[in-house]
């Protein structure tokens, strides 16, 4: 009967992890309608570079990492800040539905995402220190 | 004869029947018209995986069907520039939203997961140094929709 229930316990602990992570995979990526005003200008902006690797705990649950050496280009801005977007490559916020996202910068740190499709805003929770080098 | 002689054909032909066929993606993007300047263009594709093999929803781009997600097959999809989401269904139903601009070329993988009953077929989006590497294998299935 014990081992029944050490087993029980067990199963129960996996069953409850796996709940939480149904709940967390089904969490939608919340977000605010938000204005991107492009940036004018005759030439293309140079890319800037990541200078070191930013991990991401989404309020989803879900990380993302921001690998050191990306380069992001200003996009626009936002009202909450600069829109960086991925130079060769595409970065997503995952919850109930995968969505593309640029960064949202303010003062060296990142503060959300704007998801060009929704034209939204989708705060980040844990805001992270960023430092986008010129090459 | 062992009964493994006779089961490792059969074994191989039914994996060949899981996997797409169709010219190579070198071989068809010979072919393949060029990008109209008004116009972005989606490529779609599945890596070749035994795992839910059988699995083949529709690709649904923006609520009209585009193609289906088959292993080891890709298509792609000239798109106007703007707001488009790519849907895929089994049990669960699964989206990715992204914007297109004008010549921009976009990669959507879809991806089998673990589900309650049926696995999951999960579209997302890939860089394009990624994409390229895995649509060289894979097999142009642009002609069948149904």
């Amino acid at each position: 009967m014990r081992f029944l229930s050490v087993k029980y316990s067990s199963l129960s602990r996996v069953a409850n992890a796996a709940v939480a992570l149904t709940l967390a995979a089904c969490a939608a990526v919340h977000h605010t309608p938000a204005r991107l005003q492009p940036l004018v200008t005759a030439d293309q902006p140079a890319p800037r570079m990541l200078a070191k690797e930013v991990v991401l705990t989404l309020d989803t649950g879900y990380t993302r990492t921001l690998k050191a050496g990306s380069r992001w280009r200003v996009a626009g801005t936002v009202d909450q800040g600069d829109v960086y977007r991925p130079v060769g490559n595409v970065f997503t916020l995952e919850g109930a539905n995968i969505h593309e996202a640029w960064l949202v910068v303010r003062n060296g740190t990142l503060v959300g995402f704007y998801l060009p499709a929704e034209h939204g805003y989708s705060p980040l929770g844990a805001t992270a220190p960023l430092q986008l080098t010129n090459p | 004869m062992k009964l493994h002689h006779a089961v490792m054909p059969l074994f191989a032909l039914v994996l060949a029947g899981c996997a797409a066929s169709g010219p190579k993606f070198a071989q068809q993007e010979a072919s393949t018209p060029k990008l109209g300047a008004d116009k972005g263009r989606i490529y779609f594709y599945r890596t070749d995986s035994m795992m839910g093999g059988a699995l083949r929803p529709q690709v649904m781009l923006d609520g009209a069907s585009v193609g289906k997600s088959q292993p080891g097959g890709y298509f792609y999809v000239d798109a106007a520039p703007g707001s488009h989401e790519a849907v895929t269904s089994t049990e669960a139903t699964n989206k990715v939203s992204f914007a297109l601009d004008k010549g921009e070329v976009k990669y959507v993988r879809t991806k089998v997961s673990m589900g309650l009953m049926v696995g999951h077929v999960i579209p997302e989006l890939v860089g394009a140094d990624e994409a390229q590497k895995e649509l060289a294998t894979l097999s142009y299935t642009g002609a069948e929709k149904d």
